[in-house]
């Protein structure tokens, strides 16, 4: 009999580990799972660091006259992007006049919170990237992410020191947006995406008279008037709309950005209060 | 060495004897292993050959479902294309309680705890705990969209149980008519798995407000929309509530404005949420749009000239029948009716009188409209001839043992002939004329212009009300006899006689054709074939004059205010009637009916302003024709220029 349960003991002790977890509160396991984040978090954290020193190393194998020549092409680079913000700063000002001008109401203003992407984690079911701030910098849940090419989605877990950015090619984030040029609400919702391949996403809710193919694809940009989004960035492209089947609106489908899915960092949008 | 080798080989034939398939034990060992192989076997082939499409039928139960969304109702539009009646989406935010079966029940649970931890000891029933379990998450989640919209938005409990009861599967409506920006912030912001989901729902539009209300109708909820050649009958169905038209050409065509329903089946995970694509879908298609005969530029004149009076206008084309105006005051507006009529609006209406379409269902004695119809009488029998000239008119005639008077008291005309008591509606000539022609000569007259039965519009609820009195009706329904004073009171469309404004309009188009049937409808078609029925009869001298009192009357008779610089439409003569008639306690009527141009007519108008005041003194020369002129005048400003599109004001 005793040689007999030996044999069985790592069952038994499965048992007992599974029938204790279930019988446990819910606040604890919640705690255990934040805890495990918090506690495998640093280890993704010192893989990033990792990654980064590697890539600093590599860069520094380069001859002096490779590094001379893409120093001319970063300075070349940094002064467009100079003359971009000047041109920002000031469409910025004329718009403020505008707005001041019509009595708009003031919109709400954000701060910039650049983070590197520690871990990507695509699957059918969620595309998510974990990002290297969280809490102690300011995040909340809900906050907007973005990067050059538009929206990369919204923060839906806060750490101390890491958050998780559900991607806007998840099924589950949805969008108030607009097709560039009209003022109509849509509805965008990312889709069931492959792990690998193109992400795409799908819109609801737009107007009739609004058209679009994969040769004239639709600039498809948030609205601002969900409440999380400021108005403008881009999510997409409109490649296809349908007439959806309650015969009021159209359905289509949406190509997102590819670099969603080798994203090294993005910005975080933390709300701030009115100056 | 041999002896070791046999007894070696003697041990290993006896290892090999005692693992041979003939020992007895491990047969049965054997048979019992394949005769549970074979259960299981036998099993597998009953589960998968023979039960397996119970399984896949009851798999399919259990993991799809079907969504019928009734079809758009089809569009309204007047005779110039401009849409009268659209469709427009409605959001609302639904909270899904069929998903919530186990929030439900532990919120029961610890409703049914805090009460015990209260020591409280009239804990309520189970039954009880349900119901306040529902309302206090029902409220919990309504409060999300509270914080949301920044609204205060409570549950109605009642709603909560009656759905609860009979509606469990289908979405319970926590806020409806969303704005469009409350609609994107809790798009944004409830989570795509949310029991919370935001719902579009369609629902009529009406561009002009409360332009020909009456006409256009309303629709009312209809929740058992069916779609009969759509499969997966078995499933488990959400229908979306559908409408069905209630008044108006909403209620007469609705089997052709009705949209074919569509739908959709869906596979759902064990969650119970949409896995795309759907297995099976159909559009819903939408209804057959409408094109009505209405010309709503001079709909909106109408309604714009009688403005807060009470009353009724009717125009119509000539040639064809079609009803070009049917406005009637007071009225709603239709894009009140949407999400839902409130009590408010339904009592402001009923306080107004709004309800009632006075245009088909107003009734009054048509006054002197009617002495048209008795000259035509007089002049087919006989027993009026153009230049008679001898009535005198000053003022009185005793018929019976009463005094008769003209025009009030007021006219004193002397002696006239046809022509010019027509064009000054002189009672004491028709008193005289109507007594030498008789009741049932006028009143066969007027039964011939089927005054006596309603017109046969294609609108809901015509009422059958109209009177068209003679000795024999007086008698069944009064049970009196016919007096002289009947007859006089009849010649000048007073006494029992009761038409309604659209009768008068059709008898005005009949007259303009010479003939005695106008068949009115409300849908425009281009290739109507003309209007043709039994002609009037008349001599065409004798219907000259008839014509040349009509026209006497809008150039220097009752009602020459339409040859006022004002009111006048150069080029354009206009044959017409006044008419103001008493009915009810002290209240009166103001009639004006017309067709123009008088050489070769293409409209004809009836406009009755009734008061609502003892005392109110409406004259038919003046309230009714101006009201005539205003649509005369929208119909010849916009003669020959081509139809447009013209967006709603």
């Amino acid at each position: 009999m005793p040689r007999r349960f030996d044999q069985n003991r790592p069952f038994a002790t499965l048992g007992i580990i599974v029938a204790a977890w279930l019988i446990l509160p819910v606040g604890f396991k919640a705690l255990v799972r934040a805890s495990f984040f918090e506690l495998t978090a640093p280890v993704a954290q010192a893989a990033s660091y990792v990654r980064d020193l590697q890539e600093y190393w590599s860069l520094r194998l380069h001859t002096e006259s490779e590094l001379i020549e893409a120093g001319r092409d970063l300075a070349r680079v940094n002064a467009s992007y100079a003359l971009s913000v000047q041109q920002v700063a000031d469409l910025q000002t004329e718009i403020s006049r505008l707005e001041s001008a019509l009595r708009l109401p003031p919109r709400p203003h954000y701060r910039e919170e650049a983070a590197r992407v520690v871990q990507r984690d695509f699957s059918g079911w969620w595309q998510r990237l974990v990002i290297r701030k969280g809490s102690s910098s300011g995040i909340t849940v809900g906050c907007p992410v973005v990067f050059t090419g538009g929206v990369v989605g919204r923060v839906s877990e806060v750490h101390t020191f890491s958050s998780v950015v559900e991607m806007i090619s998840s099924p589950d984030v949805r969008l108030a947006a607009v097709i560039e040029g009209d003022t109509r609400p849509v509805a965008y919702q990312g889709g069931d995406n492959p792990t690998f391949g193109p992400a795409k996403g799908s819109i609801e809710f737009v107007p009739l008279d609004i058209f679009a193919h994969a040769d004239s694809p639709r600039s498809l940009v948030t609205s601002g008037l969900g409440g999380q989004f400021p108005p403008g960035l881009k999510i997409g492209d409109v490649v296809r709309v349908a007439p959806s089947a309650d015969g009021l609106f159209k359905t289509g489908e949406v190509r997102l950005d590819l670099r969603l899915a080798e994203l090294d960092e993005v910005t975080v949008l933390v709300p701030e209060a009115q100056p | 060495m041999a002896a070791g080798g046999e007894n070696l080989g003697d041990r290993s034939g006896r290892l090999v004897e005692s693992h041979s398939g003939s020992n007895p034990r491990i047969l049965a060992f054997y048979f019992l292993i394949a005769a549970g192989l074979l259960a299981l076997t036998a099993g597998l082939a009953y589960e998968q050959l023979i039960r397996s499409n119970a399984y896949r039928e009851s798999e399919r139960l259990q993991t799809q479902r079907r969504i019928l969304v009734p079809g758009p109702r089809g569009n309204i539009y007047d005779r110039n294309g401009r849409l009268l009646v659209g469709n427009r989406p409605r959001f609302a935010v639904v909270l899904y309680l069929d998903e919530l079966q186990d929030d439900f029940r532990r919120e029961s649970i610890r409703i049914r705890n805090n009460y015990r931890a209260t020591g409280d000891r009239d804990t309520p029933s189970g039954s009880q705990l349900d119901q306040i379990a529902h309302s206090s998450l029902a409220q919990r989640y309504l409060d999300q969209v509270n914080a949301i919209l920044g609204r205060s938005e409570k549950i109605d409990v009642r709603e909560l149980q009656r759905h609860f009861a009979h509606q469990l599967y289908m979405p319970f409506t926590l806020v409806d008519g969303l704005s469009t920006a409350e609609f994107a912030r809790l798009l944004e912001q409830l989570p795509v798995s949310s029991p919370l989901q935001l719902y579009t729902a369609n629902e009529r539009y009406y561009p002009y407000g409360s332009a020909a209300a009456h006409v256009l109708g309303y629709v009312g909820t209809e929740d058992n929309v069916e779609a009969e050649d759509f499969p997966g009958e078995d499933l488990k169905t959400f229908p979306m509530p559908g409408t069905i038209g209630r008044d108006g050409l909403e209620k007469h065509y609705d089997t052709e404005l009705q949209g074919q329903p569509g739908g959709s089946i869906f596979r759902v995970d064990p969650a119970g949420y949409k896995v795309n694509p759907p297995l099976e879908q159909r559009m819903p298609v939408q209804g057959h749009s409408l094109t009505t005969s209405i010309d709503i530029d001079l709909e909106l004149a109408a309604e714009q000239a009688i403005g807060d009076q009470t009353g009724a206008a009717a125009a119509i084309d000539i040639r064809t029948g079609e009803v070009m105006v049917l406005a009637s005051r007071p009225d709603y507006d239709l894009n009140a009716f949407y999400p839902h009529l409130t009590r408010a609006t339904v009592a402001d209406i009923e306080k107004r009188g709004a309800w009632l379409n006075l245009a088909i269902a107003g009734f009054y004695p048509p006054g002197s409209t009617f002495k048209t119809i008795v000259t035509i009488a007089g002049l087919r029998h006989g027993t009026l001839s153009p230049s008679d000239t001898s009535v005198e008119c000053d003022g009185y005639v005793r018929v019976g043992n009463r005094n008769f008077s003209c025009d009030n008291g007021l006219g004193h005309h002397g002696s006239l002939d046809l022509r010019e008591a027509i064009a000054q509606s002189c009672d004491i000539y028709f008193y005289e004329h109507g007594l030498r022609i008789g009741p049932q000569a006028i009143a066969d007259e007027a039964r011939r212009f089927r005054l006596d039965q309603p017109t046969g519009i294609d609108l809901p609820g015509e009422p059958r009300h109209m009177i068209i009195p003679d000795p024999a009706w007086k008698k069944r329904v009064r049970h009196e006899g016919w007096t002289d004073g009947d007859t006089a009171n009849m010649a000048i469309g007073q006494g029992d006689v009761q038409v309604t404004p659209l009768q008068m309009a059709c008898y005005a188009a009949s007259l303009a054709r010479d003939e005695t049937v106008t068949q009115p409808t409300l849908l425009h078609d281009p290739d109507r074939p003309d209007c043709h029925s039994e002609p009037i009869g008349l001599t065409p001298s004798q219907r000259a004059v008839l014509l040349d009192g009509m026209e006497g009357c809008t150039t220097h008779g009752t009602a020459k205010i339409l040859a006022l610089p004002d009111l006048a439409i150069p080029g354009v003569r206009i044959a017409g009637k006044t008419g103001t008639a008493q009915y009810g306690e002290h209240l009166n009527v103001a009639w004006f009916i017309c067709f123009a141009p008088l050489d070769k007519p293409e409209i004809a108008v009836a406009v009755a302003i009734r008061s609502d005041r003892p005392g109110e003194n409406y004259a038919g020369g003046i309230y009714g024709a101006q009201v005539a002129n205003a649509v005369l005048k929208a119909y010849f400003a916009k003669k020959g220029r081509p139809a447009e599109n013209i967006s709603p004001r």
